[in-house]
């Protein structure tokens, strides 16, 4: 084949190559995006957060039938039809898929199916179906995200053994399924499989799930999953696993006891590892950071100066909104203007039931850091429009710096937190204060409202609290 | 139109106006010089870019002006209606004029308040969060290359806003105006000196005068305070017999004349010294500390200190390796002529990578020349003399020339410096007369 010269290359087309794409095409400049799977959209569209969403959100009716009866409003016995359910998430994805491949062709992005692999600081190979295709170019991006890591004592072989990528595909609802790792995979999958019927067991090694989450934030999560999955068992560790028949039997630890246990699957959601491997980096100027992730600077410049990094590959958090920022701030730099990546928070949500969103400074991170806060929080039990919705489990707390009334970060556990901390972010990226979000009136009844009502709890006014002065 | 200081040449932002050579309503051509400016170590006029009638002039003798900075204003010719509109409405005309002149009014009344508001701000938050601004703002303030932890937010919580952002840019405008007109009032410190309690009182044991320090006594004394604190030295002295060379010169002398070139010493010099710089590259070198490297230059230009009546001036002859000693000869000439009559260009001064300093002419022996940063050595020349010399075991009389190379040790070695000296004192004492004759 002939080569092809291109004056920008985009390997991964995922939600941070794709955006990088568009954005560099929409500026006059050649694209081609080079794509291993043949629908586009990487991890985030294939095996992340599009079909994790449609499983949780047709899962979450199941748990609002059961909840409706207490209501007066009984709809009997549901019925699962999971093959249905597969069909429409897949559906939803080929039309995902779909629409950003039509976006890249009307753009003249050029498509190019098959694994990339750096030969120099300016050309990429790429292993096509009709064999090998060159690529020149002047900057290239990698942008190649992701995958689940798996430790090789769990590696059996086993597709009984899953990860996430597997999991979502919902091969079977197992009658006992373990979960390994207690972060926001584990337990969103965990609550998929459990509604859907299946004894889910948390296996956690660390003293709490959603590690890193404030504490107050986690504990309406763990309040519920532990009512919805068999069990949440924290400071454990998995041993080892083996083969049982159709089974698998997995040894934990506690302490120094072991025992053995029997599960019909075992999804491993322990972590993700960057997708580099075979790449050629060897062959560039690329370099990794101690954390084996590809080490770039605010420009997102890899130490090639040809290479930019963006999304999953470079570490950070692995956020598809990250990568989609950071896909701007590439070709930005590209283009010479001088941008860099400068933003204050990248919003982080657990989509579980209920949903933990926060953005900015944590509580967690003032107190290790040593930082002087003040924290005005809200119970939603205190909410209007939680009680209607009959979800009075949920808290709005925000993080505030003392002399300036600053909103440092935002907090909300809760349903729907995930579409409430925008306003967070905003609120930090602006430089806003607590004054600000007390006086900015509210609609009512919404959720939102514990925003405005967590400001004024600040200022010891909050209406529907008794508060005093935060301390 | 306003005329502006243009750049005059690389790593050369301002100026002090010496001399204003026209005046308000005057007609002036293309090219006509406006004014004298002195920089660094030249004084050039500045000409005017385009015919027309002075209008307004903007700057005083004296005053320090920047590149960019507006010098003059004029009615360009052609542009009649415009000019007869601004005669029909004179106020209109001089407050656009005035508007435009200065974009950064200076502001007389309170500097020292300025001062502290816009400088001694410095916003630091306990939690590393940077100042509170809009991702808006914060674009802008990076497209502009401003520090926001500089400036002073109006808003709830300090939070910045784009007005705060054009005050803060308004009063660096008048800063920088501010600190240029009291330079142009104030002498420029020059390094260490008394402090002002200490000034002696030279009065009570006699008359005295005081004469301000031109701008080029001022640069040659920050220059020199500069080399003597910052570079190592050390003076290497050695002696050249340049009997024969002295034959040579007078035989070819008269054929020089004929071609329009003096045969100087110095030629012969820069000659010899172009020659041992090819063998010892490192002479030639200027030390990049920041990046721990040593930075040869594969170039050879070399600098000739000329005595001016206003002070030392070093031009610069470029590729003294690969010129022959014709072209060494007339250029020399050129240049200390340009020089003495400070017609010389800023670019002409810039670039050696090595210097000479032959105070032969005048007088005097051996002498230890100071350093010309970032050079790493200079060769000082005395006046050569009949001398008694040991030759063979008997003594005779030579024409000895007497040397001093003053070098950086941070890049030299003595072992090096005098291998260089020894090369240059070959060249000298066996000048090959075929590279003297005239074809």
């Amino acid at each position: 084949m002939e080569p092809i010269k291109s004056e920008i290359v985009v390997v991964g087309a995922g939600p941070g190559g794709y955006a990088a794409a568009f954005y560099a095409a929409d500026r006059g400049k050649q694209v081609a995006l080079v794509e291993l799977n043949p629908r586009l959209g990487g991890v985030c569209l294939n095996a992340g957060c599009i079909p994790s969403k449609a499983l949780l959100h047709a899962t979450a009716i199941l748990r609002e039938t059961k909840a409706s009866a207490a209501r007066g409003i009984e709809l009997g016995q549901a019925r699962i039809d999971i093959e249905k359910l597969r069909a429409w998430k897949e559906s939803i994805l080929e039309k995902l898929g779909q629409g950003i491949k039509t976006l890249a062709q009307k753009r003249g992005v050029q498509l190019v199916y098959g694994r990339g692999h750096f030969e120099g600081s300016q050309t990429l190979r790429v292993e096509t179906a009709e064999g090998q295709q060159f690529i020149n170019y002047d900057k290239a991006i990698i942008a190649v995200g992701s995958k689940p890591a798996m430790p090789s004592a769990f590696d059996l072989g086993n597709r009984r053994i899953m990860t996430s990528t597997e999991a979502l595909e919902i091969p079977e609802v197992p009658r006992d399924l373990l979960v390994v790792g207690g972060g926001y995979i584990g337990m969103e999958l965990g609550t998929v499989y459990a509604t859907l019927g299946s004894n889910v067991v948390v296996l956690e090694a660390l003293p709490s799930i959603l590690t890193g989450v404030d504490a107050d934030l986690a504990r309406p999560v763990t309040r519920a999953a532990q009512k919805l999955f068999k069990e949440i068992r924290l400071n454990t560790k998995v041993v080892k696993m083996a083969t049982a028949g159709k089974q698998i039997k997995v040894t934990t630890q506690v302490g120094d006891e072991q025992r053995d246990e029997i599960y019909d699957r075992v999804l491993v959601s322990v972590g993700r590892a960057p997708n580099y491997i075979d790449l050629g980096l060897e062959n560039t100027r690329v370099i990794k950071d101690d954390k084996s992730f590809i080490k770039c600077n605010a420009q997102q410049q890899t130490d090639d100066p040809n290479i930019y990094a963006i999304g999953d590959v470079n570490g950070g958090a692995l956020l598809a909104h990250r990568a989609t920022r950071e896909a701007r701030i590439a070709v930005e730099a590209m283009f010479g203007e001088p941008s860099a990546f400068e933003n204050i928070v990248i919003p982080a949500v657990v989509y579980t039931d209920p949903e933990v969103a926060w953005c900015g400074l944590t509580e967690t991170e003032a107190k290790q850091k040593g930082v002087e806060i003040k924290v005005a929080k809200f119970l939603w039990g205190a909410s209007g429009r939680a009680l209607t919705l009959d979800r009075p489990d949920g808290l709005t707390k925000l993080i505030i710096e003392p002399e300036t009334e600053r909103i440092l970060g935002v907090g909300i556990a809760g349903a729907g937190a995930g579409e409430l901390i925008s306003e967070g972010v905003l609120a930090v990226e602006m430089g806003a204060t607590a004054r600000d979000i007390a006086e900015s009136v509210h609609p009512h009844p919404t959720l939102s409202e514990t925003l405005m009502e967590a400001a004024e709890s600040f200022y010891g006014t909050a209406t529907h609290a008794l508060s005093k002065p935060a301390a | 139109m306003d005329i502006k200081l243009p750049r005059l040449a690389e790593g050369v932002e301002s100026g002090t106006v010496v001399n204003i050579l026209v005046k308000e309503g005057q007609q002036i051509k293309k090219d006509q010089p406006i004014m004298e400016l002195e920089t660094q170590k030249a004084v050039g006029s500045i000409p005017s870019p385009e015919s027309g009638t002075v209008t307004k002039i903007h700057v005083k003798e004296g005053m320090e002006v920047a590149v960019g900075q507006a010098l003059i204003a004029i009615d360009v010719e052609g542009d009649a209606v415009a000019a007869q509109s601004a005669q029909s409405n004179p106020v209109a005309a001089q407050k656009t004029v005035s508007e435009r002149a200065q974009p950064a009014p200076p502001q007389t009344e309170r500097p020292g308040a300025i001062q502290d508001q816009s400088v001694a701000h410095r916003y630091d938050a306990q939690s590393g969060a940077p100042p509170p601004a809009a991702p808006s703002i914060r674009k802008i303030a990076r497209e502009l290359g401003i520090d926001l932890t500089r400036v002073r937010g109006s808003e709830a919580g300090g939070r910045i806003v784009l007005d705060d952002l054009r005050a803060y840019i308004d009063r660096l405008q008048r800063l920088a105006f501010e600190a240029k007109a009291a330079a142009a009032e104030a002498p420029v410190d020059t390094g260490p000196r008394p402090a002002p309690g200490e000034t002696m009182d030279f009065a009570k044991w006699g008359p005295v005068r005081r004469e301000k320090m031109a701008p080029l006594r001022r640069t040659v004394s920050q220059r020199m305070v500069q080399s003597w604190t910052t570079i190592p030295k050390i003076n290497q002295f050695d002696d050249a017999d340049i009997t024969a060379l002295l034959a040579l010169r007078k035989k070819y002398a008269p054929a020089y004349e004929n071609g329009r070139a003096r045969l100087t010493l110095t030629a012969f010099v820069v000659k010899a010294v172009a020659g041992a710089l090819q063998k010892y590259p490192r002479a030639n070198s200027s030390l990049d500390e920041a990046a721990h490297e040593i930075v040869y230059k594969d170039y050879r230009h070399i600098g000739i200190a000329v005595d001016t009546e206003g002070g030392l001036i070093v031009p610069v002859l470029r590729d003294a390796d690969k010129k022959s000693l014709l072209e060494i000869s007339s250029e020399l000439h050129g240049l200390t002529e340009r020089t003495r009559a400070r017609k010389i260009a800023l670019e002409e001064l810039q670039g050696g990578s090595f210097t000479i300093s032959n105070q032969g002419s005048i007088g005097g022996a051996h002498f230890t020349p100071i350093i010309y940063a970032p050079q790493v050595a200079i060769l000082g020349i005395g006046q050569g003399a009949a001398k008694p010399v040991v030759i063979d075991g008997k003594i005779a009389a030579r024409m000895v020339l007497p040397l001093c190379l003053a070098y950086d040790h941070r890049v030299l070695d003595g072992a090096d410096a005098v291998r260089f000296l020894r090369e240059i004192i070959h060249g000298l004492e066996s000048f090959p007369e075929a590279e003297v004759k005239l074809n």
